[in-house]
């Protein structure tokens, strides 16, 4: 076991983790976090992206062991307490960017992370960000209309004003 | 689910090679695990410990001076070296090949030392290396060692690297400083594939030198040709030297048909860019 210190969509969290656990599975078995999906289990399909220390990653593939003193983020940490959307989860919401909605707690992930380096892609960029999520069911089209509209919408300027406050990083 | 295994995490790199001096056969050394974790995951590679090497500091760093060149080391990203400064300015092929590599989250992680160290014959960064004349940096409790990549990679996944080694860095020497170069790479869907097949070509002054990728064991060298040469030649010489195989994503005869519309295509390229 190892002992890690870790922030979890800013609420501290100290665990003691089986050292051969990854990521993915300490959120969804250990914390009861089953937001994060899995999908392959190797990397390929981006269900299972998460924010650690500000960069998107696929939780499949870390180790929980390497939490100790970073900052993370899931898609638990971005509707408010009151059930209220964020301006991206909004967007996806009304552009019916979801279908099964088995790949959006990564598609929202990647696409947060996208709108913090970049606040106002363009089409290409979007496509380029979420690149490493698979969606099945929509064909992309409506989640790249959704990602693009919440930009127009000030999605960036919520994200780091949320990240400012604290609330997910 | 993978295997019970211990997890180690070094913050110096006396304590890492003192760990492997005792340990090297039964310990996976790591930094970004997007190779490891996948043999791991597969039952392909069930070692005792791993050994985590991003909490040793300068394994962390990247830099660039003009008489030792770049050097990349073992826990840098491959975002972090494609967007760092001397590698757009002088090595525009190295980033042209880094972001050929999986996925933007996947590249978060991925190094180009745990590339090399994986020498799959598909892999991005074996080719442009070798244009480059990258050398690689081997660090043991009994000392230090250096040797060119192609030195380095033996076969299909197989290297020099010793169980009590680790890979400190990479570093690509300044002669080819400035050249333009590109890589272009075959694949069926971007981010969810190795490449089929991927040709890295650079061109400075009068010379031009092309490296193949997934058309052998290793990557492939072409001898210095000049820039003069035409494109059938170029193009002759590489299909005496590479040994492409049929397998599960294409036949030999289309590896070979792509390698020659990438060199004609770079060649055509670099020639514009010179
Ligand atoms: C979905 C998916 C898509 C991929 N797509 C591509 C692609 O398009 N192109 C491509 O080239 N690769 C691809 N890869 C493979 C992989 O991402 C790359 O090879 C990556 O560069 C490996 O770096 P890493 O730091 O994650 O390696 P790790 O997994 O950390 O290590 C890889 C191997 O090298 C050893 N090792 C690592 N660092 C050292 C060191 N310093 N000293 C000694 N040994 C070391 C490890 O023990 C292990 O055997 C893909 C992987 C996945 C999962
Ligand atoms: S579950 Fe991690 S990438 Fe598919
Ligand atoms: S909504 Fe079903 S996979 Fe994307």
């Amino acid at each position: 076991m190892k002992h890690v210190k870790f922030t979890l969509n800013g609420k501290p969290f100290e665990r003691e983790v089986l050292e051969h656990r990854t990521l993915l599975h300490f959120l969804r078995e250990d914390l009861g976090y089953t937001g994060t999906k899995e999908g392959c289990g190797a990397g390929e399909c981006g269900a299972c992206t998460v924010i650690m220390n500000g960069e998107a990653v696929n939780s499949c593939l870390v180790l929980a062991a390497e939490l100790d003193g970073a900052k993370l983020e899931t898609i638990e940490g971005e509707a408010a307490a009151d059930g209220s959307l964020t301006i991206l989860q909004d967007s996806f919401d009304k552009h019916h960017a979801v279908q099964c909605g088995y790949c959006t707690a990564g598609m929202i992930m990647s696409a947060k992370d996208l709108l913090r380096r970049n606040a106002h892609p363009d089409r290409h960029a979007v496509i380029e960000g979420i690149e490493g999520n698979f969606c099945r069911c929509t064909g992309y089209e409506q989640i790249i209309e959704a990602i693009l509209d919440a930009a127009d919408n000030g999605a960036a300027a919520e994200i780091a004003e949320r990240t400012k406050g604290g609330d997910n990083a | 689910m993978l295997h019970d295994f211990s997890y180690h995490r070094p913050s110096s790199m006396k304590e890492a090679l003192d760990f492997l001096a005792q340990n090297g056969p039964k310990t996976a050394v790591f930094s970004g695990g997007t190779d490891l974790f996948v043999v791991i995951r597969a039952g392909v590679a069930k070692p005792a410990h791993v050994l985590d090497l991003k909490g040793i500091p300068e394994l962390g760093k990247i830099s660039w001076d003009k008489t030792e060149g770049l050097s990349v080391g073992a826990c840098v990203t491959i975002n972090t070296l494609t967007e760092y400064p001397a590698v757009r300015e002088h090595f525009p092929v190295l980033r042209s090949a880094g972001e050929e590599l999986a996925t933007f989250q996947l590249r978060n992680r991925a190094t180009m030392v745990g590339n090399v160290v994986t020498a799959s014959p598909c892999g991005d960064m074996g080719s442009p290396l070798m244009v480059l004349g990258g050398e690689v940096v081997l660090a043991s409790s009994s000392g230090e060692r250096r040797m060119p990549l192609s030195e380095f990679i033996t076969g299909v996944k197989r290297t020099l690297i010793r169980p009590d080694e680790v890979v400190s860095r990479i570093v690509v020497p300044p002669t080819w400083a400035g050249a333009v170069g590109g890589y272009h790479k075959l694949k069926r869907i971007k981010g969810h594939d190795l490449g089929v097949v991927a040709v890295a070509m650079v061109r400075k002054e009068n010379t031009i030198r092309c490296a193949i990728s997934s058309a052998a064991p290793t990557p492939v060298l072409l001898p210095d040709l000049a820039a003069t040469s035409s494109v059938e030649d170029v193009q002759k010489k590489a299909q005496s030297m590479i040994s492409p195989i049929d397998d599960v994503r294409c036949t030999k005869e289309y590896r070979s048909f792509m390698v020659d519309i990438f060199i004609k295509r770079l060649m055509k390229e670099l020639e514009a860019a010179a």
